[in-house]
């Protein structure tokens, strides 16, 4: 019994699903956002009209997901990669609670910060000190948790001379290194991030990594989204390849990685 | 959803050594039944972001405007002007004895609350869709919010309210300790119809574009600018069915002492208790689609 507590997973996904229906909603169906009351009025009455014999518009039907089952241990820093439309982002949407899966469940035995962009609920006429409050409650941090890394996030940030600006006056640069560093104070067991790291100059970006690196020798859990290989080579030790929703390949970062090319390649 | 004990006493060792991690999942994401329940109690376990949302709404409203929290008074009180001129002194409205621009202002305080925090929250969850589709917290506290800021502005419409009280010379009737519960029904009847539109927005764009209309026509179906014994009697039933008709009169009778009419009362807190959980339960349903049709 010690054994298996040894080596209990921190993420337990199980046959996990997402349908979207094609032409209502989902991400390949991104032009027709919203139906109008009318549009669902008049296929009320047609299907009323029609009742009896099935037919007109059948809704088109796709899994963004399918039967994705994995473990992921504490302490892993886990990359996920993958082709556009694989799933990656509806798998980091469901783990992040956003959107709801199908079918399949998801076990998760610590708190979830999710950084699927930054910047969440930041408002321009707040200034530097209001918003770190605001998106730090966004992101799940409590008051006093926000205050005891009040000093860090603004120094990580360097912004100590524009904390009361507001933030629509900041240039891009310090805006989304503000962004960033109350992200990266979030100190949550798991951490999914999508590909936020693709922000700021060259030497931020570096900073950030470093900042990953450094939440993963704590001990805690990282998941990682992103379409670049050198990026995912550098900070994962394991890497999981999705294609058509579905789980590819699983393994050594390397050896996904090298999976991943042939893929893309023919 | 379904969140087994969110609990924060998961603490950061825990995750540092693998031995000590919950028996128990702290959280288990899978399908929500149909039938979901309402977890109105979210509101109270994700109070903070709630607090700093309310927080953002009040401190951005009045941001580059020079003059700033006085919108909240400078609304109602040039309503109360208007109406005053022209339903008080032209058409001559009768206002149960009392001055017609205080009788007004007492009406004209909680309705601008309700039409302000019923927009507001009804286009809520369309104009913050970043709250939606990028972070996780209970949807309901974005419409809720909206409402809990409409509060800050009510509370400084109605200091004006009682200074005006004082300047025409009529003092508050004990009544005035019935005060909370007129609050508490106007809220969550506001909350009610405000989510449940911000709901019905999400998927149906059209209800941006009927809501001014929508609140423009509950205000003349409301004895605001008019007083209910204006009504003819077997009229007052159909009023009654609006549930802010028994909400107002109560806040009238409340503040200048008239005779409560409990039967009525009665009514629209039933109607407004109803009205409340069958929109918590349809925002519930829909809210599953929300990220992904926003």
């Amino acid at each position: 019994m010690t054994q298996h507590r040894l080596m209990q997973p921190i993420i337990r996904a199980r046959k996990l699903g997402k349908q979207y229906r094609l032409g209502t909603s989902g991400p390949e169906a991104r032009a027709v956002q919203y139906v109008t009351l009318r549009e669902s009025l008049v296929d009320g009455i047609r299907s009323l009209v029609r009742a009896g014999h099935r037919s007109g518009r059948q809704a088109e039907t796709i899994w963004a997901l399918k039967d994705v089952s994995f473990d992921i241990m504490p302490g892993e820093i886990v990359g996920i990669i993958g082709p556009n439309g694989s799933g990656k982002s509806t798998l980091l949407k469901i783990l992040a609670r956003i959107t709801e899966p199908t079918c399949g469940s998801i076990e998760l035995y610590g708190r979830v910060g999710s950084l699927l962009e930054v910047g969440t609920g930041f408002h321009p006429d707040l200034t530097g000190r209001e918003n770190i409050y605001l998106n730090g409650a966004i992101l799940g941090m409590l008051r006093h948790e926000i205050q005891t890394r009040f000093d860090e996030i603004v120094a990580f940030a360097e912004v100590e001379k524009f904390l009361d600006t507001p933030v629509k006056r900041y240039a891009s640069g310090m805006f989304l290194r503000l962004a960033f560093a109350v992200a990266a104070h979030l100190n949550p067991e798991i951490l999914i991030v999508d590909e936020v790291l693709a922000v700021g100059d060259l030497a931020f970006q570096q900073k950030c990594l470093g900042k990953i690196g450094e939440v993963s020798r704590d001990g805690r859990t990282v998941l990682f989204v992103s379409h670049q290989m050198d990026l995912i080579a550098r900070l994962c030790g394991e890497a999981i390849l999705l294609s058509n929703g579905r789980i590819q390949m699983r393994g050594p970062v390397s050896d996904v990685i090298e999976r991943y090319r042939n893929l893309e390649t023919g | 959803m379904a969140v087994k004990a969110s609990s924060s006493a998961v603490t950061k060792t825990a995750a540092r050594n693998r031995s000590e991690l919950p028996t128990e999942p702290v959280v288990v994401i899978r399908p929500s039944p149909r039938w979901a329940a309402l977890k109105l109690g979210d509101l109270w376990a994700y109070r903070e972001v709630l607090y700093f949302l309310i927080w953002r709404e009040v401190k951005v409203r009045y941001k580059q405007t020079v003059f700033g929290v006085a919108w909240a008074l400078l609304q109602p009180l040039f309503a109360m002007l208007i109406f005053s001129i022209f339903f008080g002194r032209v058409a001559g409205i009768p206002s149960d004895g009392l001055p017609y621009p205080l009788f007004v202002y007492a009406g004209l305080v909680p309705w601008t609350f309700f039409a302000n925090s019923v927009t507001s929250s009804g286009n809520s969850l369309i104009m913050n869709p970043n709250l939606i589709t990028k972070v996780y917290f209970p949807r309901m506290i974005i419409p809720a919010a909206a409402v809990g800021a409409g509060l800050i502005d009510f509370t400084i419409a109605f200091v004006l309210l009682i200074g005006l009280m004082l300047f025409y010379g009529t003092f508050p009737a004990w009544g005035i300790v019935l005060l909370p519960v007129f609050v508490v029904l106007m809220t969550g009847l506001a909350f009610g119809v405000g989510m449940w539109l911000a709901a019905l927005n999400v998927k149906y764009r059209d209800v941006r574009y009927a809501l001014p209309f929508l609140i423009q026509m509950w205000m003349f179906a409301t004895p605001i600018i008019y007083p209910l014994s204006l009504v003819p009697d077997q009229w007052r039933w159909a009023l009654a069915l609006n549930p802010l008709t028994g909400i107002v009169e109560g806040y009238r009778a409340a503040l200048f002492g008239g005779t409560l009419d409990w039967g009525m009362l009665g009514i629209s807190a039933g109607i407004t208790l109803v009205v409340f959980f069958a929109c918590a339960f349809v925002f519930r349903r829909m809210e599953k689609q929300f990220a992904d049709i926003v």
